[in-house]
C-alpha cells in the first residue's frame, strides 16, 4: 500500500498494511531541510522542497502545505512581525474595529499576502508525490481567523458584547476559509485539514463552539467537500472531550485528540470516526527516543481492535523537536496492523 | 452581597460596578467588598473551571468585570490590599502572546497579590530586575510556545546571581504547563491561572 491507500483504507474501517502515521511537521520541515525559518514561510518553491526534504527524512504518511496562523489574516490586511526563528505574529490586526468589517475585502488566493506562495508550494507538492503520499493543506477555522483579524482579546469580548456584530466576522472568515481551500484543492492538495484552535473548550465554552462555530464548520467542510477534498479533517487542541461528540455534525471525518484526552475518551466520544493524535508535542523536545516508541506503541495497542486511527502527535511537532524522536513515532508503526 | 458576587461571575460589568458603589453607599468597607464579593466571585470561578470546564471568555469575561469594581474602589494613586505580596509576572522573551498572562493579572490580583506586570516578550534581566525592585516574593511566567522553555530555565540562576535566591519561580500556559518543574528549573508548572493562586497561597502558608 502506499500511503494514500493506507489512509483511505484506514478512514473507511478497514485494515491496512500497517498504522498510518502523521507527523504534524511545519516549521520543523525548515529545519530538516537546512533553510532559515522566514524563508521558509515566505518562499513556496524552499517550502515545498524542505517539506520534501522531512518526507524524505522520515517517511510518514503525509506531506503538509501548512505555513503558519497568520496567513489568512495578513491576506486580509494585518501586518505581521518577524523574528528570526520564530513564527510571524500579527503586528497590526486588519479589524482594529469591528464596526468596519464592511471596509474588508475577501483576499484572492492567488494574489494576496503570501496566499500565493502556499499555493506555489502545493503544486509542488502534488507534482513530486503524485498520489503516493497524501497532501494535506490548511485552513484555519472560522473562530481562529475572526481571532487572528481582531486579536484574541478583542474578539471573545465582541463575542459577548455584540454577538451580532461578531457572527458577521465570523460570516467573513467562513467565506475567506472556503475560497483559500478551494484554491487549496485546485493547487493539488487532497485535503486541507481545518485548523482551530480558537474553538477549543479552553478558550471557549462547548456551547457556545455547538451554537456558533459547528454550523460555519459544516459549511466549510460542505464547500471543500464540493471543491474535491478527499476527507473532512478537523484539528481543535486541548481539552476537547467535550465538544469531540459533536465533530459529526460538521461531517468530519478525521478527528485530532490532543494530549490531555485519553485513547479510550476519544474513541468513547468518537465510536465510528478516525482518530488523529495525541502524543504530547513537547515530548518531542524534552523525551527520549524509546519514550516517544513506547507511547506511540500503547496508542497503536489502544487502538488495535479498533482501527481509524492514524498515529499523531496532539498538536504541532515543535520547530526545536528532536529529529531521532520524530524518527522514533515514525518508526513504531513499522511492523503494526 | 450576593448580588454583586452572582454579577460578576456573569461577567456584568456594569451592574457589578454599581451594586459596588450601592454597598459602599449603603457603608460596606472597600476591604468588605473585595474579600466578600471579588474574592468569593473568584473562587466560584475558580471551583467552576475545572480542567475540562475552565475557559478563557467566561474567565475574561468576569476577570473584566472584578477589574473594573476594583478600578472604581481603588482609583489610581490608591492600592488595593496585598495580603498576599507582591508577585512579578511576564510572557518570555521570543512569546508575544499574552492572553494568560492577563488573566492571571487579574485572578491574582483579585487575590489579594500586588502584580508588577514586565509584558510580553519580557527578556529575563528585566523579570529579575523587577523581582528584585519590588522585593517580589514569586515571579510567574506564561508561555504558549515551546521555543520559550531555554529561556524560563534562566530565570532561577539569574534571580540567584542576584542574590534572590528565595524568589518562587512559577511557570504554565499552553506550552509550558506540558512540562515537568525539572523541565524548566522552576518550583511549579501550573495547569491554569488558579492553579498558581492556590499554589502561590500555599506556599505563603494561607489557606489555599
Amino acid at each position: 500500500m502506499n500511503s494514500i491507500e493506507r489512509v483511505v483504507t484506514t478512514l473507511g474501517g478497514g485494515t491496512p498494511d500497517r498504522v498510518p502515521v502523521i507527523a504534524q511537521v511545519f516549521g520543523h520541515a525548515a529545519g530538516v531541510g537546512g533553510e532559515s525559518l522566514a524563508l521558509y514561510l515566505r518562499d513556496g518553491k524552499i517550502f515545498a522542497r524542505c517539506q520534501i526534504a522531512a518526507l524524505e527524512r522520515y517517511e510518514y504518511d503525509a506531506v503538509f502545505a501548512l505555513m503558519d496562523a497568520s496567513v489568512e489574516t495578513e491576506a486580509v490586511g494585518s501586518t505581521l512581525a518577524w523574528h528570526e526563528g520564530r513564527y510571524p505574529v500579527v503586528a497590526s490586526y486588519a479589524l482594529q474595529d469591528a464596526r468596519h468589517l464592511g471596509r474588508l475585502r475577501q483576499p484572492d488566493p492567488e494574489r494576496d499576502g503570501r496566499m500565493p506562495e502556499l499555493l506555489r508550494a502545493a503544486r509542488i507538492l502534488r507534482e513530486e508525490v503524485g498520489d503516493e503520499t497524501l497532501v494535506v493543506g490548511c485552513v484555519l477555522g472560522p473562530l481562529t481567523i475572526a481571532a487572528q483579524m481582531l486579536g484574541m482579546e478583542k474578539a471573545l469580548y465582541l463575542a459577548v458584547d455584540d454577538p451580532e456584530r461578531f457572527e458577521a466576522v465570523l460570516d467573513f472568515a467562513t467565506s475567506v476559509a472556503i475560497a483559500f481551500g478551494r484554491a487549496q484543492l485546485d493547487a493539488g492538495v487532497h485535503l486541507p485539514v481545518v485548523f482551530d484552535p480558537a474553538s477549543s473548550p479552553a478558550v471557549v465554552p462547548p456551547r457556545y463552539f455547538r451554537e456558533v462555530e459547528l454550523p460555519r464548520l459544516r459549511d466549510l467542510f460542505s464547500a471543500l467537500r464540493t471543491g474535491g477534498s478527499a476527507a473532512s479533517w478537523l484539528h481543535i487542541v486541548g481539552p476537547v472531550a467535550p465538544i469531540l461528540p459533536l465533530f459529526p455534525e460538521a461531517g468530519v471525518e478525521i478527528a485530532n485528540f490532543d494530549y490531555p484526552v485519553d485513547a479510550d475518551e476519544a474513541m468513547r466520544a468518537l465510536p465510528e470516526t478516525c482518530l488523529d493524535g495525541n502524543i504530547k508535542s513537547l515530548s518531542f523536545v524534552t523525551a527520549s527516543p524509546e519514550a516517544i516508541a513506547r507511547e506511540a506503541g500503547a496508542l497503536i495497542d489502544a487502538f488495535s481492535g479498533r482501527g481509524r486511527f492514524i498515529l499523531s502527535s496532539g498538536c504541532e511537532i515543535p520547530l526545536e523537536a528532536k529529529e531521532e524522536n520524530v524518527a522514533a513515532m515514525v518508526g513504531a508503526v513499522r511492523g503494526s496492523v | 452581597m450576593d448580588l454583586l458576587v452572582q454579577l460578576l461571575m456573569e461577567g456584568d460589568r456594569t451592574g457589578a460596578v454599581a451594586e459596588a458603589e450601592r454597598l459602599v453607599g449603603a457603608g460596606y468597607r472597600k476591604e468588605e467588598l473585595v474579600s466578600g464579593g471579588l474574592e468569593v466571585a473568584m473562587k466560584g470561578l475558580d471551583s467552576k473551571c475545572t480542567l475540562e470546564e475552565f475557559n478563557l471568555l467566561e474567565i475574561m469575561v468576569a476577570g473584566r468585570a472584578v477589574m473594573d469594581v476594583m478600578k472604581r474602589l481603588y482609583p489610581p494613586g490608591t492600592n488595593p490590599p496585598a495580603t498576599g505580596g507582591t508577585v512579578v509576572i511576564a510572557t518570555p522573551e521570543g512569546d508575544v502572546h499574552d492572553l494568560g498572562k492577563n488573566i492571571l493579572r487579574f485572578i491574582l490580583t483579585a487575590n489579594g497579590y500586588r502584580v508588577v506586570d514586565c509584558g510580553r516578550d519580557c527578556p529575563v534581566a528585566t523579570i529579575v530586575e523587577a523581582a528584585r525592585e519590588e522585593g517580589a516574593r514569586a515571579v510567574c511566567v506564561s508561555g504558549l510556545i515551546t521555543s520559550v522553555i531555554p529561556v524560563v530555565r534562566q530565570i532561577r540562576g539569574s534571580l540567584a546571581a542576584r542574590g534572590l535566591d528565595g524568589v518562587r519561580v512559577v511557570a504554565g500556559g499552553a506550552a509550558l504547563k506540558q512540562a515537568v518543574p525539572a523541565d524548566l528549573d522552576v518550583d511549579y508548572v501550573c495547569d491554569s491561572a488558579f492553579d498558581a493562586a492556590h499554589w502561590l497561597d500555599a506556599d505563603r502558608g494561607a489557606d489555599p
